[in-house]
This record gives structure tokens, sequence and C-alpha cells, in this order.
């Protein structure tokens, strides 16, 4: 495009005097004295203004000199900036963007008429006695308040006609006083223009203007200076083809010892660089959080609630490119908060919440993470409704429903075609919403968690990568080849040489397992997993080293053959084909110029089956998967009860606790176990919680819990030790195929299967009132 | 064929019915693929396995600071695996650039659109979805591959069919 640099400049400088524009209103709704938010609006209004003349873009100067005039009146002080204002000034906002868009995309102003906001600009600067939107009695008020008081409806109409973007920009209307009786006309389109995505070419590094939005702007150009993305990215790429040749320099010099200072200096200033360039990527998330209070008032206006938008650790910095992928995958969060998750206010009230509802967006650091969370006060998920809707959808069984807990359920909303919108609104409920989110966060290597407490709340949280594109990893070989494995999956590493192995892994069923201090540990071979139908080299007969790998909530071993240094590797991505084979994140060079594919230890545990946490049986309900081949031939964790053996059904069993006896509380008569804040009732059948309390250790004594799942809620077994995990049919052999937890089956068996079902809930789960008591459902 | 662009090409025919076609070697046939789909050729490639990637694919090549896709010609026409290097044409396609492991190049040949013949009706299923026709030399027949088809993507939807 021939656009010369001068109108370039002022349209990125435009458009940036607009965002802090933007800002600023949303700030002066809360603030509407702050002389200084008006000041940056007035400044910005007024930069484009002075350029246009210049430019000769006379339709933006003429919109740009209403709106000035009255932004003049609000820096006097002769007007203050009540709703109607900040809404017109809202709507000036919009007009002046899709007159930059179009000269933007047209070249041109683009044919429009702006005779009707120009006019309800200078209807503004008449001085009026409103200062909240008054009822429409007189007429004079009606015409000063229509803008808010019809907006609800009429707004919900403007966002219907969003849904085609660019749109062109006014549409030519009657006079202004017409325009005042049927409010929202032009709003209409310009939201439109709004909606569409805007153009980001080009990005202001250094964090100083999103910082202290709308003071610190002004004084931050001297030292800042604009690159293209572009530029940035292939800076980064080759910085990471650097990486790689560093790492090799290191591993081709290493045995040199004239060259070891040379490559060492290399290596630091390799690492310099890298950081300096990732930093230039990095952006504070108030560059998405300011859109933010835009989209709610709009939203809670259409809605008709009452929301108080809170944001906290705006100034935490993501990688440029992350950040606009969480851009959608964020405002559908905050959409959704507004549609489903906070109530009208009349609903709060008789609720005896606070009739404005309050949504928090949180952005905050937690290791290699940026975590983001969208909390709000509102409704919460029913779950019921969850797990009703998922049945009818078809997207799970019915009998696979009734086994969920609530935690699962509510993992269902992440899957394509849910959602639980009584009526398909025009903001959320289309069902196209929360697996959206989760899609495009994990499309980044993020991952989505939600919380949701019935009638207090939902709290979705995004976990995303600091960056992408350079990952410290291990090296680890298998079938001949080098496999990266990222460290942040990784806990420890364990070596069982050939002489060990016989006695160190257990096989059950084929099942291969390890005692990691105590805890099985289940063990997937990476070899039979990417090399199946091949007769394999015996434990016994090579080195295995256990990779214990964190993915996802699963925890299982690794078994490679050899272990190479860790490396920090750039990681490449794959071609569609590969990516869909589903093991593999990536790939990479290495030092030795070998490439290596990157495991993904969460899509590794999942191939392997790997089911012992709440999180993987979820995964395995999203697939729609019933694990058949448990059903049939059920695993059971073995443990000993006071010199009696007894099997818990493996699949209930979601960890293993080994703790201090302190930490054991009563509630009455009834053992409990606090955990994270939920209770946990402990069926003590053997007494071993009592007879521990007479150990001279005292409260230091640990005992063994095994937390298993029980229909929606969670017990606990005090047991003396576990002692293995078995298949039914062997361990038992009445061979029943029975579904575990029944006292039938106790009263069959010479090892009985702990009835989870019979652990008597807590007292306080039937009164149903206390906020604990929820916790523990 | 005829209207093969040369894009990558440095000269540009005065004619636009001679096209430029690299020819290609695998066991005993000769193949071909339009230089202007050729971003590079690279050779004595060792491609990195990759377990359980679909039959087709040759493996991983580093190529420029990324890793390349490559697709095994030999396994599409069915024939055994070779032993040893291979060559690769790095090609372009649609769903983005991918290697094509054959035994050797050969020489560029300039064909006319004069000599050209869309597939044969009696050629079979699966070799019709790979190739696009065949150029009459005097010696031989240039049998043409076709990079689109060759796209691992498509290969993969293919298989997945």
């Amino acid at each position: 495009m021939a656009m010369d640099e001068l109108t370039r400049e002022f349209l990125i400088e435009s458009q940036e005097g607009l965002d802090r524009m933007e800002r600023c209103l949303t700030e002066l709704e809360e603030r509407p004295k702050d002389a200084e938010l008006i000041g940056e609006i007035f400044r910005a209004v007024h930069t484009i203004k002075g350029t246009t003349g210049f430019l000769g873009f006379t339709r933006l100067e003429k919109l740009a000199h209403a709106g000035e005039n009255l932004l003049g009146l609000l820096r006097e002080g002769k007007l203050v900036a009540d709703r109607p204002i900040i809404t017109g000034l809202l709507s000036l906002l919009d007009g002046l963007r899709s007159i930059l868009k179009s000269i933007e995309v047209l070249e041109n102003e683009g044919e429009g008429e702006d005779t009707n906001l120009i006019g309800r600009l200078e209807e503004l600067q008449e001085p009026r006695t409103v200062q909240t939107p008054a009822p429409p009695e007189t007429r004079i008020l009606a015409v000063a308040g229509a803008t808010i008081v019809a907006k609800p409806r009429s707004r919900a109409k403007a966002s219907a006609s969003a849904a085609v973007p660019p749109s062109p920009p006014v549409p030519t209307a009657p006079t202004p006083l017409a325009h005042a009786a049927k409010p929202d006309a032009t709003p209409a389109p310009m939201h439109a223009q709004a909606l569409a995505p805007e153009p980001e070419h080009e990005i202001a590094t250094g964090a100083v203007t999103a910082k202290n939005p709308g003071t610190a702007a002004g004084t931050a150009a001297e030292s800042t200076l604009r690159v293209d993305v572009t530029l940035l990215n292939r800076m980064m790429n080759l910085v990471g083809e650097l990486v790689l040749t560093r790492n090799q320099v290191l591993q081709a010099t290493a045995a040199d010892p004239n060259m070891r200072l040379l490559s060492r200096r290399l290596d630091m200033v390799t690492a310099d660089l890298r950081e300096s360039v990732m930093k230039a990527r990095m952006q504070p998330v108030s560059n998405i959080f300011s859109k933010m209070p835009r989209i709610v008032r709009d939203l809670s206006q259409s809605l008709g609630r009452r929301v108080r938008l809170q944001l906290v650790g705006q100034e935490t910095e993501l990688d440029k490119s992350l950040l606009e992928a969480i851009k959608d995958p964020l405002t559908h969060a905050v959409r959704n908060s507004l549609d489903h998750g906070i109530e009208p206010p009349e609903v709060r009230g008789a609720a005896g919440k606070d009739p404005e509802g309050t949504l928090l967006l949180r952005a905050s650091h937690e290791g290699s993470h940026v975590v983001i969370e969208v909390s709000d006060d509102g409704a919460g998920i029913a779950v019921e409704k969850v797990r009703q809707k998922a049945i009818e959808r078809g997207l799970i069984t019915q009998d696979r429903a009734g086994q969920l807990a609530e935690r699962e359920l509510l993992q269902l909303i992440f899957l394509p075609g849910f959602s639980t919108a009584a009526a398909v609104t025009n903001v959320s409920g289309r069902g196209v919403g929360m697996d959206v989110v989760r899609t495009n966060v994990e499309k980044i290597g993020g991952k989505v968690e939600i919380e949701s407490r019935p009638g207090k709340g939902t709290t979705l949280r995004l976990r995303i990568p600091l960056t992408l594109a350079i990952i410290p990893a291990l090296i680890v070989h298998s079938v001949n080849q080098s496999f990266a494995l990222p460290q942040g999956a990784l806990s420890e590493l364990v070596h069982i040489p050939p002489e060990l192995a016989a006695k160190a892994i257990e096989w059950i069923e084929g099942t291969p397992l390890y005692r990691l201090r105590g805890k099985l540990l289940p063990l997937v071979f990476l070899d039979r997993l990417l090399m199946p139908g091949i007769q394999h080299k015996a434990t016994t007969d090579r080195d295995n080293f256990i990779a214990v790998l964190n993915a996802d909530g699963r925890q299982f071993g690794l078994v490679v053959d050899g272990l190479a240094d860790p490396e920090e590797i750039v990681v490449k991505p794959l071609s569609a084909v590969l990516k869909s084979i589903g093991l593999y994140s990536g790939a990479t060079v290495l030092g030795n110029a070998d490439l290596a594919l990157i495991l993904d230890p969460g899509a590794i545990a999942l191939r392997a089956g790997v089911t012992m946490s709440a999180e993987d049986e979820a995964e395995h309900a999203e697939e729609g998967e019933i694990e058949a081949g448990q059903a049939t031939n059920p695993e059971y964790l073995l443990v000993e009860i006071v010199g009696r053996k007894a099997a818990v059904p493996l699949k209930d069993v979601l960890r293993i606790e080994q703790l201090p006896l302190s930490r054991i509380e009563y509630i009455g008569y009834r053992p409990v176990l606090n955990f994270d804040g939920q209770l946990l009732p402990i069926e003590d059948a053997g007494g071993i919680l009592t007879a521990a309390q007479g150990d001279p250790l005292g409260a230091e004594v640990n005992v063994i819990i095994v937390v298993c799942r029980e229909g929606s809620r969670q017990v606990g077994i005090a047991v003396s030790h576990v002692l293995d995990v078995a298949a039914g049919s062997d361990l038992f052999e009445g061979g029943s195929s029975q579904p575990a937890s029944g006292v039938t089956l106790l009263k069959q068996r010479v090892t009985g299967v702990v009835d989870l079902g019979g652990v008597e809930p807590l007292p306080a789960v039937e009164a149903a009132a206390d906020e604990w008591a929820e916790a523990v459902r | 064929m005829s209207q093969v662009q040369s894009e990558g090409g440095r000269r540009k025919k005065a004619q636009a019915t001679l096209v430029e076609m690299c020819s290609v070697r695998l066991g005993q046939g000769l193949f071909a693929v339009p230089i202007s789909h050729i971003l590079e050729i690279v050779g004595s490639a060792r491609p990195q396995p990759i377990p359980l990637a679909p039959s087709f694919v040759g493996g991983l090549v580093h190529y420029r600071g990324d890793v390349l896709t490559t697709v095994s010609m030999r396994h599409l026409l069915g024939m055994p695996p070779r032993e040893g290097s291979q060559d690769i044409l790095v090609l372009e396609a649609a769903g983005g650039c991918f290697g094509l492991l054959v035994d050797s190049v050969c020489e560029v040949l300039t064909v006319s659109s004069d000599d050209y013949e869309p597939n044969p009706s009696i050629l079979d299923e699966r070799h019709r979805a790979l190739f696009a026709g065949a150029y009459k030399l005097k010696e031989s027949l240039l049998v043409m591959l076709d990079p689109e088809r060759l796209d691992p993507m498509r290969l993969g939807a293919v298989q997945a069919a």
C-alpha cells in the first residue's frame, strides 16, 4: 500500500491516543472530576484534530473539533462528565476509530456523515441539571437521558448487527432531534467497527505507556522506539538459531582448553541476547485488560447487569504473540461471566448479595507461567444442570455422568457444543464458548482451569507459558533416537541398573509399576509406546531410567534407555501430519546437530492410559470413553487394615496420603481430614487412628489415608499399609465382573472390597448450609 | 501442466509451452517435478525417523532453521526402502513446505507441452492419485509428480479416509 510515512505515523499515533482515551473514559466514569483524565482525553482528540487539518482529512477534523469543544468545557469545569457525556464521548471514540480505519484500509475517510454524532456532541455541551439518568418524565430530560434509559434494549440489537463487521461508517440519519428520539441509531454500526480486529502491525517497545495509563504516556515517547513485529519475530528466530549454534559450539569445544573461554563467552552473550530479545517482545497485560472496561460497560448495559470491574496485576508482562492469542479467550471469558455468571441486580438483591456484581481480572506470575484469572461473584455453575445438559447433548452417557464428581462435571463445559444458557443470547450461549477458550489457550501451551461454587461465583484460570520459543528440556534416548522431555513436567529421575530391574520394577498383569517412596508409580516404557509390536530389550538387559513426570495431575514414570544433558531447546513447530500423532509437541535441533522430537508428557500419559487422578478421569470423560477394560477386569489397590487385607477399587483411588496424625481432626466422634480446604470424612474401621493416638510418638506418628472418590464426594480410608495394585480377576478367585463397592461383594470374599458408599457422610453435609459443607460435596 | 508459471525459475520462457522439469530417479523410474515448485534441493540427507508417524512420512530433516517433514516417494510407489542417504526436493504446497525423498536428483529437462499426455485410464487408482500425466521423451516417459498431491497433509487425509 502506498501510504506515505506521515499518514502512517499519524494513524499509529492516533490509534494509540484513542486507546488511551478509551482507558481514561472508563476511568472517568468512576472519577468524573479527575482533571488529569480529562486532560489526557482532550490531548488525544486535540492531537488528532491538529494533525488532520494538516493532512487534509476534513471529515475527521470536523468530528474531532466537535469532540474537542465538549472536552474543552469539561476541562474548564463548566460541565461534569456524567453518563450521557461519557456515552457521547465513547461514540466519538468509535466514530474517530471508524474513520481512521477507513483511512488505513481505503486510504480515504470513507463516505459517511457525522452530523448526527456531531449534533449529539453539541447537544451535550448545553449545560444541564442532570447528573444521573432521570426517568423520562419531561421531554427535555428524556432527550438528555435517552441514550442511557433506552440503552439496554437497543444495545442488544446493536451488537446483533455488529456481527457483520466493517459496515459503512455512519448512516445518514435525519436531524439531531429526531435522532435523540431513537437513541442508538448511530452507535450501532460504529460498535461493529469497534469489534472488528484492530490493526496492530506495530507495537511500542517498553512498558511505560501502559503501566500507568493516561499519565506517563506522554513522556515515554522519547525513550521508546516503534519496531515492526515481523522484525521482532525474525530476531527471535535468529536468536533461536544462535542458541542452537551455541549448543553445538559448546559441545564441539568442550575438550579444547583454548576454546573453552571463548565458548563460555559466547554462551553468556547468547543468553543475554536471548533474554533481551524476549524482553523486547514482552508487553504488559494491561494492553488487553484495558479493552475490558469498555466491553464490560457495554455488555452490562445491554444485559441489564451492574458490574464493578477490578483489574489487578496489569503490569504483568507476556510475550506479544501470546498476548494476542489470549485476547479472544479472555474476552469470551469476560462475556461469559457477565452473561451466565453475574445475576441481574434484582436476583442478586433477593439472594442477599450486593446488587452490583464484581468481576475481577487478575494477572500474576507463577513460576514459568503467567496466570490470568477471571473471577466473578455470580451464581456459579449449576453442576446438576451441567450433568443433565451433557447427557441431553449426548456428550456423556448416563452411567458415566452418575460417576463423575463435581470437579469433573465442571470440565464438561469445555466440551465442544456445550452450553447451559437456557436461551441463546447474542452475547454467549451458542455453544461455542468454553471449548474455544480452551482450544485457544491450549494451542499456545497453556491450560484452563475452572472453579465454581454455587451461589458464590466462578473463577476461570488461564495458565499461559511465559514464552513459547525456548524451553529447558532433558534429552533422553530410546529406540536409538534422542527425544526432548520438557523440564517443566519432570520432577525426578530414577536409575535402575539391569541387575536390580527384576526386583525394582513390579508387574501386575503386564502393567509395570515402581514403588516411589512407598507410592506406586505407573510406568510407561517409551520404546514399547513408540514402537508397539516389536520385541524390545528386557528391563534386565539394559539400564532403565525412570523420568518421573507430572502432567496435568497425572504422575507416571517414563522409562527410557539413556539420559543426556539437559539443554535449552528451541521449539520448532511440526507439520500438521506429525502433530496429529499426538505424542510430540514439536521438534528441536540438538547440540550435536541431531534432530529430536519433543515429547508431550500429558499426551503420553493419556495414550498409555495412566489413570490416577481426578483430572485424568475427567479427560477420559471428555472423550466420551467408558473404560471398558477396567470395567470387565477392575484393578484394586490392595491394602492392609490392622492385619486384614482389603481391596479398594483402583479407579476410585484419587491418591494415597501419608501424613502426621496431627493433621487428622475430629468433628464429634468423626475423624476428618482438612485437605486444601476440603473436608474428607475418614473411615477408620480398623481403629488405626485410635490406636495411633496411643503411640509414643504422639501426634507425629504417620498415618496412611487412601483418598477415594465416592459418587460426587471424596472419602478417606485409614489403612495400615498399602500393599499392591492388582487386577480383580487375579486377586479374587470368585472373579465377579460386578463393579466394586458393594456390601454383597464384601461378604462374598475373603479379601473384602471396601464399601466406599458405606462411609457415612459428615453430619454437616446433611445440614448443607455452611460454606464448608459445600466444599465437602 | 502447460500453464506452469516459472515463478521460482530464473529465466522466463518466451513460449509458455516450454516447461522446465527437474527429473528425479526412483529405482528404475524417471519422474519429474516442475522446477517452479522446487524451493531447494538438499543432497544426501538422512532424515530422522518419527515413531508412530504415518508410513508415507520419510522422517524429519533440519532445513534452514526449521524442521521439515519429508514424504518417502519410494513408499508411495510401493518400493522397498533404500539403504543409505537420499536426496530431498524441498517443495512448496498449499499446506506449507515439505520434503520429497527421492533416490537421486538428475538433470533439469525442458519439455514441450506438445508432448504431454494425461494419466492413462488404465493406470491404477493409487498411482493416478500421485501422478499428473507424463511427457513423452525420445527414450522414455517422464512421469509428472504433482506437488499438491504429495503434500503430507493431503496424503494423511487420504490415508485416514
